[in-house]
């Protein structure tokens, strides 16, 4: 299982993957939007998506759960 | 596939997303702008005080433009600079009819990130007068995405 986790604060822009979803190492899961910037963030591992912890809109910190692959 | 062609971008971005791996660019880029303070210049004339000499928010946009044009001619036609920080320091006043010069060099790269740091001179004396001096950073994007996010954003932001 890896737990992925935002490295800034940022609003999230886009949420590109779905819960089910199989994903390889390397696929976008969201799109964050911070100092003007867009900042995908990716699966550090292939595997389904069992949980995706953020909507578009929200806000996240540092350290927060974005997604779950197993 | 999309690949570096007319539109200028570069090579495909992550699966599953449909933007563009930004340029890095290469520290040492430089440029410099000239211009004249004229009464529109002046802190009065933009609303930032009530003296007619250099506003500070006009010295910042030269720097502005300086450190633009530092790397404008180094990213693909799809790709601009838009500003995300800065600090000046505001030395001397400069009355209307004043040349000034303002160079910025690219001191700092971190991916999309770009920090410059300017200097902005007298051009009208043989002295070396600096008149103000500091950082700013911008960041690369994709014009159009940026545009259309811009658009889609709520005009007051959620962050």
């Amino acid at each position: 299982m890896a737990e992925v986790r935002a490295e800034m604060v940022a609003n999230v822009w886009q949420v590109v993957a779905s819960q089910g979803d199989s994903v390889a190492d390397g696929d976008a899961l969201v799109i964050l939007e911070s100092m003007k910037m867009e900042i995908p963030v990716l699966a550090e591992a292939a595997g389904t998506v069992t949980k995706l912890a953020v909507a578009e809109g929200d806000v996240v910190q540092e350290g927060d759960l974005i997604a779950v692959i197993e | 596939m999309p690949s570096s062609s007319d539109s200028g971008r570069p090579a495909d971005g992550p699966a599953g997303w449909s933007g563009w791996a930004a340029p890095v660019l290469p520290v040492g880029l430089r440029a410099s702008v000239r211009a004249t303070v004229t009464d529109a210049d002046t802190a009065a004339a933009m609303g930032s005080g009530d003296v007619p000499v250099l506003a500070t928010p006009r010295l910042l946009a030269l720097a502005e433009a300086a450190a633009v044009a530092a790397v404008g001619p180094s990213l693909p036609a799809a790709f601009t600079s838009v500003g995300t920080s800065a600090a000046l320091e505001h030395r001397r006043a400069s009355l209307p009819g004043a040349e000034i010069d303002v160079e910025a060099e690219l001191t700092e790269v971190d991916g999309q990130r770009l920090v410059f740091s300017f200097i902005a001179r007298a051009a009208d004396t043989e002295e070396d007068v600096v008149i103000g001096a500091g950082t700013v950073e911008r960041v690369v994007v994709d014009r159009a995405r940026f545009l259309a996010r811009a658009a889609q954003n709520p005009a007051v932001d959620r962050g």
